[in-house]
């Protein structure tokens, strides 16, 4: 119990010793540890966003469906043609998908082409049929009104969903919303109401607008019959390739006669996490050495200035100070100084990264979903100035704690 | 004098390595014992070995051989954190030029020796450092940076901060060095009278007569041994 007690007192007196050395030379700390907070504000920086420009590299692949979004395609042999959409193939696959309770489907089928119109201006725009469920299978939020839902297939108007290309092309205001356009395909012109706007899609090429298959079936199908049309479904990760084949299968023994062919389409399936991880990698290489360069600068001033102050561990060996003491005082002073500016810098990193304007402008795109301040970002700044402290404590320490206490006092 | 007795050396001597690698005997057969209360001065001319006998008094240095020992027991093989430990209880240092602690005002440099201490003492280190100020006389200038105090009271800081752990032994090293004549024997009257109160043992260093003077066993240190002074002699 003495031993812990003494143990206890002499780690509170070196702390107590380091604070007060670093209060008194509070100047020449402040400016030796600049580097340091540079770096670990540009660390913790680099660490946040990264992990910022992984959530938009992970909005733009979910985009093309979440992990793990299976496609199933169904094919006529004989007749070398492409997916197919009918009746039997979509009862088809509404059976199979309730056989695998599979909560999470959507057709997708796309018509290039269109006309969309309003007051005078006509732009083309490609049409995807989908079904409500494909909004959260590839991340798509509705930014202004409602994105689709079932209950629309019943609207006397037709409703759409645009994204933000087709918005400014039609000189629209996300305001207006809802608000009435002329989709023209064929010989048909059909006055449809757009319920919701979504960000803008596949850079932005084409304008995009969504609808129903109750909608499409009902007002365009005649004109223009859908092509190239295949099936999602979103499932868990785990076992998604064996659901692929055993869904193929069984959805294969209720259209004989057809090919039916499923498979993973998300970004995941493709590997490019590895993509993500290189990525994170090269910035924290990067921030790296930027703290490195703050250390050796860091351990620069703390040599000159403990050649200053041989006289007074002297002073502190007569005290009775041990020379393990010595050490970890010594140690201790550049580890609290350097806590404190890596404090710092993982606050300022805060200020910058949780800044929207600032992130927005530098990604430049808007992100769907702000990230807040990744914890292990500021755990790994606090922890890498710790070390960083306590790495270039050392030699000084090292130096202080080999002075000869006879030649100390008498320098 | 009766008291427990704290330091014997016998036959103590110390040499140094020159740089051609021969030996330059400083001590050759010190013999003083010190017990509790005495006042002694060492008198000797500059490079005799009077601060390296204060080193091994002060369990700072070794002696190269001889018998040197602390409270009975022998000093030369207490490791070095026994020996760090005994200084910080059992000894207390007045350097010649203070020594104080720069950037830290009177009263922390009084406590700097009880940031080594541990129990009751560390915890209630200012009140202990501010009541030793009081008693040499600086109960007024507590938060006084050192470079603001006159000659004389940063010896006195000195002083208080020598004596802040009741150490059994004092040891100061040419204390009125630095001082004017005046103001180094009020210093001297000073440290004499804290230790006859508290019972510790001084030892002084010193070239002055007068100083010598002041103490109760006068010793001149010449050709690496104690010669014993009367006080006419110093006079």
């Amino acid at each position: 119990m003495n031993t812990l007690a003494r143990l206890g007192t002499g780690f509170v007196a070196a702390l107590l010793e380091a604070w007060q050395e670093l209060r008194i030379h509070r100047l020449r700390v402040l400016l030796s540890l600049i580097g340091v907070t540079i770096a670990v504000a540009s660390l913790s920086t680099a660490v946040a966003g990264a992990g910022m420009a992984q959530q938009l590299m992970k909005e733009q692949y979910e985009r093309n469906g979440r992990p793990a979004l299976i496609s199933t395609q169904v094919m006529e042999p004989n007749l070398q043609a492409g997916p197919q959409d009918s009746a039997e193939i979509a009862a088809a696959f509404a059976k199979t998908s309730e056989r695998f309770k599979i909560e999470y489907t959507s057709i997708i089928g796309r018509s290039y082409g269109p006309q969309a119109s309003l007051q005078g201006l006509s732009v083309e725009t490609e049409v995807q049929v989908v079904d409500p469920a494909y909004g959260p299978m590839h991340r798509i939020f509705a930014q202004h009104g409602r994105w689709l839902e079932a209950a629309d297939a019943e609207n006397l108007s037709p409703a759409v969903v645009v994204d933000k290309t087709l918005l400014g092309a039609l000189g629209m205001d996300d305001v207006s919303l809802p608000m009435t356009i002329d989709l023209r395909s064929n010989d048909s012109s059909v006055s449809v109401t757009v319920i919701g706007s979504t960000s803008t899609r596949d850079n932005g090429m084409i304008g995009q607008l969504w609808m129903l298959p109750e909608t499409y079936e009902r007002w365009f199908s005649a004109g223009t019959p859908l092509d190239n049309v295949s099936y999602t479904m979103w499932v868990p990760i785990e076992g998604s390739e064996e659901l692929a084949t055993h869904f193929a299968w069984q959805m294969q023994a209720e259209l004989p006669g057809y090919y039916v062919e499923s498979y993973r389409q998300d970004y995941l399936a493709w590997g490019t996490e590895e993509g993500l991880a290189q990525f994170a990698l090269v910035v924290s290489g990067i921030a790296g050495i930027i703290l490195l360069l703050g250390s050796l600068s860091l351990l620069n001033v703390a040599m000159v200035t403990m050649k200053q102050r041989i006289r007074e561990v002297g002073i502190r060996r007569s005290f009775g100070a041990t020379t393990s003491r010595v050490f970890f005082s010594v140690m201790m002073e550049s580890v609290v100084a350097t806590a404190v500016a890596g404090g710092l810098g993982v606050l300022i990193s805060v200020a910058v990264v949780s800044n929207p304007r600032l992130i927005n402008s530098v990604l430049a795109t808007g992100l769907d979903e702000m990230p807040g301040f990744p914890v292990e970002a500021a755990l790994l700044g606090m922890g890498v100035s710790i070390a960083v402290g306590a790495l270039t404590g050392v030699l000084p320490a090292l130096v202080a704690a080999r002075v000869r206490i006879v030649d100390a006092i008498r320098i | 004098m009766g008291g427990a007795q704290l330091l014997m050396l016998e036959n103590v001597t110390r040499s140094v390595l020159l740089p051609d690698d021969s030996e330059l005997h400083i001590l050759t057969g010190i013999n003083l014992t010190v017990t509790e209360g005495d006042h002694i001065a060492i008198v000797g001319r500059s490079g005799t070995g009077k601060s390296m006998l204060l080193n091994i008094l002060g369990l700072l240095d070794r002696p190269t051989s001889g018998t040197l020992n602390w409270q009975g027991k022998d000093a030369t093989r207490l490791s070095a954190r026994r020996a760090a430990a005994a200084r910080g209880r059992d000894l207390g240092f007045v350097f010649q030029q203070f020594n104080l602690l720069p950037g830290r005002t009177a009263v922390e440099n009084v406590m700097a020796p009880l940031m080594y201490s541990s129990g009751r003492d560390f915890w209630q280190r200012r009140r202990l450092a501010s009541e030793a100020l009081d008693r040499v006389g600086l109960g007024a200038r507590l938060d006084s940076m050192p470079q603001t105090l006159s000659g004389g009271e940063q010896q006195r800081v000195a002083i208080a901060r020598a004596l802040v752990r009741r150490p059994r032994v004092v040891l100061a090293d040419e204390p009125t060095g630095a001082l004017d004549v005046g103001t180094g024997r009020a210093v001297m009257e000073l440290l004499d009278a804290a230790t006859v109160e508290s019972g510790a043992a001084l030892i002084t260093i010193t070239h002055d007569a007068n100083v010598a003077a002041l103490a109760r066993e006068r010793f001149r240190l010449e050709g690496g041994c104690l010669h014993p002074l009367s006080q006419e002699a110093v006079r």
